[in-house]
């Protein structure tokens, strides 16, 4: 008796274990390598948001390639971590491809330990030109590089700051400051040679973002009396650089912050005053207007309806919609081979305004996304609101006054 | 000449700040003989208190004093009497326990905030005074002047107080200390006590003029070792100078060279300093065996 109910329970288990295991391998599972502790955390827990989003949108359609999609974290915080994270979620969680991530160190060294086992690596929110320009064949940016967050920029100083001011390009003076890493070096250098090219005076400097002490940064700045102060830097840095300004009693008729600024974290640091009409340059966010992002106010939605709560920041829209260009080439290539997806995106052409963000897809030979690109916003009343392109404007919202008088 | 002013008053109130950071972990050398690799995070606890105040108390940054003084001090006496007293026979093992407490502390404070940059904003912080045309922000006035006012306290205390003269005899000798009557492993405490409490006082004033971000503390660490090995290892009034020479070495450096350059500048005259003269400016050779200097 013992033996039969022994033999009856190895089967029941077998049969158990056949079943689960045979569901497991129906899932499609996408390694996502974020940071997911540490101080970048914030930004990597955002962005993933927008992948969870996309991922259930899709499944509730049934999900791509007839299979369910399922999300697997993996944090990483340096390079060192990256490939760790990478070689656990091939390793142990049998991930089918791999994405991620808002860091370009980050991104640099996931790619290419996926490249080392043959996985695709899409990515959707580092900057960095140069993750493209390694040309892997395994990698592919859905977002803005650094190289449209310059331009978005420089369009900005000659559409937006000039006709404000009622300037023209002559003798009209930019200071370009930077933090001193890969990601504001690379745009500040490009800003630079577009505003030279413009015929504007620029003036360049540059500081650590872990600085103590950046009072030296706005002294030169100040004495070189700019008409415009145009700074690239992450949170903490542009933040004591605006508290130094205010301090200093640093006011350039514009100010204007690329990459950071545009949260919760910059307006409790120095003040909705100080702020108000300072510009920023962003990813799209989910309050810009419909003609420019169909389906931004939706997106809207679904992220309070899931999160119970608004966007910490505007990167987690601009995820959602690399998800879903990489869940389009995955349906059109068939597979998760990074040779067939890559070349099924490649064939991918979607005008300006497909998507949430105003994204279109149409990759370069690098496989950058030439039609993803940031939008100018503006500090209001401790607000941030899309105003550039004015596409963007949503309805109500008007350009404010620079406010640097 | 008005850019030489203003880089000589940047550099003058960023002195104030390290002299304030640094002024604790000094008083920690000079009597337990311990390099405290965590003095940076018991700063950004004091920042981190002050923003509880701030956000559940509604007290003024500067009000939070009250509240976080105590328990900074109690946080220090109860480290040093669960980590580091056991380890006092073992003194490298207590500079890995404080270097394990800087990871342990800043994991937690991540842990706890999701590493987003907080803020805390006083009606003091807005204000900006000119200063016969320099143009100075009052919240580092207040700190430099506190810089002041606490290095003259500590030098008083220790000086002319009962626990002072305690300290001193502790940090002179501590045999001989013990010969004497003094409870030794006490004033380890209380001494480790003062230097994490004046880790705190500097953290509730800076926290109006920083973002906080658990990784902070590691930011003033650095160039808090620099204040004291240039100012003199286990000299109070050498951690309130070498503040001065750090401040004002990074503002010329990064005014007159580049921003990105000071650290590189500020560590190369702390190498030239180390090697002209080891014990630094107040401080005596073998610094490190002889701990707190009287003056």
């Amino acid at each position: 008796m013992t033996a039969f109910w022994a033999r009856r329970t190895s089967a029941i288990a077998a049969a158990l274990m056949l079943t689960l295991g045979s569901a497991a391998a129906q899932d499609l599972k996408i390694g996502v390598v974020n940071p997911f502790s540490g101080g970048m955390a914030l930004y990597g827990d955002e962005m993933t948001r927008g992948f969870d989003l996309a991922v259930d949108e899709a499944n509730a359609k049934g999900g791509v390639l007839g299979r369910k999609i399922v999300i697997v974290r993996a944090s990483a915080t340096s390079a060192q971590e990256a490939i760790a994270a990478v070689e656990q979620l091939i390793g142990r969680d049998k991930v089918d491809l791999l994405s991620g991530t808002y860091v370009t160190a980050i991104s640099n060294a996931a790619s290419e330990a996926a490249l080392n086992n043959n996985m695709l690596f899409w990515e959707t929110n580092a900057l960095s030109r140069d993750l493209t320009d390694r040309g892997l064949p395994n990698f592919a940016r859905s977002g803005p590089d650094s190289s449209a967050f310059a331009r978005r920029s420089v369009e900005g100083v000659l559409q937006l700051v000039l006709p404000k001011l009622g300037r023209t390009s002559q003798a009209f003076k930019v200071w370009i400051e930077h933090e001193d890493s890969s990601f504001g070096t690379s745009i500040a250098k490009e800003q630079e040679q577009l505003l030279k090219a413009a015929g504007i005076q620029v003036s360049m400097g540059s500081h650590s973002a872990r600085a103590i002490d950046l009072s030296d940064s706005i002294l030169r700045a100040k004495n070189a009396a700019p008409d415009l102060w145009l700074s690239t830097g992450y949170v903490t840095d542009h933040n004591l650089l605006l508290r130094t300004a205010r301090e200093q009693n640093f006011k350039p008729a514009a100010m204007m912050l690329v990459g950071t600024g545009d949260t919760f974290e910059t307006r409790d640091a120095v003040g909705k005053e100080f702020l108000d009409g300072i510009l920023l340059v962003s990813y799209p966010r989910s309050d810009i207007g419909e003609a420019y992002g169909p389906g931004a106010a939706a997106f809207l939605k679904s992220y309070q309806a899931k999160y119970n709560r608004d966007p910490i920041a505007p990167q987690s829209m601009s995820a959602f919609v690399g998800m879903k260009i990489l869940l389009q080439a995955l349906s059109a290539a068939g597979s998760t081979g990074y040779e067939k997806v890559i070349a099924a995106a490649a064939k991918m052409d979607q005008p300006f305004g497909t998507y949430e963000t105003g994204y279109g897809v149409k990759f370069d030979k690098t496989m950058q996304n030439v039609r993803a690109l940031p939008i100018i916003a503006q500090w209001q009343n401790g607000q941030v609101r899309a105003v550039f392109p004015k596409e963007t404007l949503a309805a109500g919202v008007a350009m404010l006054d620079l406010g640097r008088k | 000449m008005a850019d030489l002013i203003n880089v000589i008053a940047v550099g003058i109130l960023l002195g104030g700040i390290y002299a304030l950071v640094s002024v604790g972990l000094n008083l920690i050398f000079g009597v337990i003989r311990i390099v405290n690799f965590a003095q940076g995070e018991f700063v950004m606890l004091g920042m981190y208190g002050t923003y509880a105040g701030y956000t559940y108390l509604h007290l003024d940054p500067y009000l939070t004093l009250i509240v976080v003084l105590p328990c900074l001090f109690v946080v220090g006496a109860v480290v040093q009497r669960l980590i580091l007293a056991p380890l006092r026979t073992e003194p490298a093992m207590q500079i890995f326990a404080t270097f394990g407490l800087l990871m342990l502390l800043e994991n937690v404070v991540l842990a706890a905030t999701g590493g987003a940059a907080y803020s805390v904003t006083s009606r003091v912080a807005q204000i900006s005074v000119d200063l016969a045309g320099v143009q100075v922000g009052l919240v580092r006035l207040i700190a430099l002047a506190a810089a002041t006012l606490v290095t003259v306290a500590l030098g008083v205390f220790l000086r002319y107080s009962m626990l002072g003269r305690a300290i001193r005899a502790v940090a002179q000798d501590r045999s001989a200390a013990r010969l004497m009557g003094v409870n030794v492993d006490r004033i380890y405490m209380l001494t480790f006590g003062i230097g994490t409490m004046l880790a705190g006082f500097a953290g509730c004033l800076l926290a109006p003029i920083y973002s906080l971000s658990p990784q902070i503390g590691t930011s003033f660490i650095l160039p808090a070792f620099a204040v004291v090995v240039l100012g003199g290892l286990g000299s109070v009034p050498g951690a309130y100078v070498g503040g001065f020479i750090v401040g004002l070495t990074e503002a010329f450096a990064g005014y007159y060279l580049d921003p990105a350059l000071k650290h590189a500048v500020l560590f190369g005259v702390f190498i030239a300093v180390l090697i002209i003269r080891p014990s630094g400016l107040f401080g005596q050779i073998g610094a490190e065996e002889v701990g707190l200097r009287e003056s």
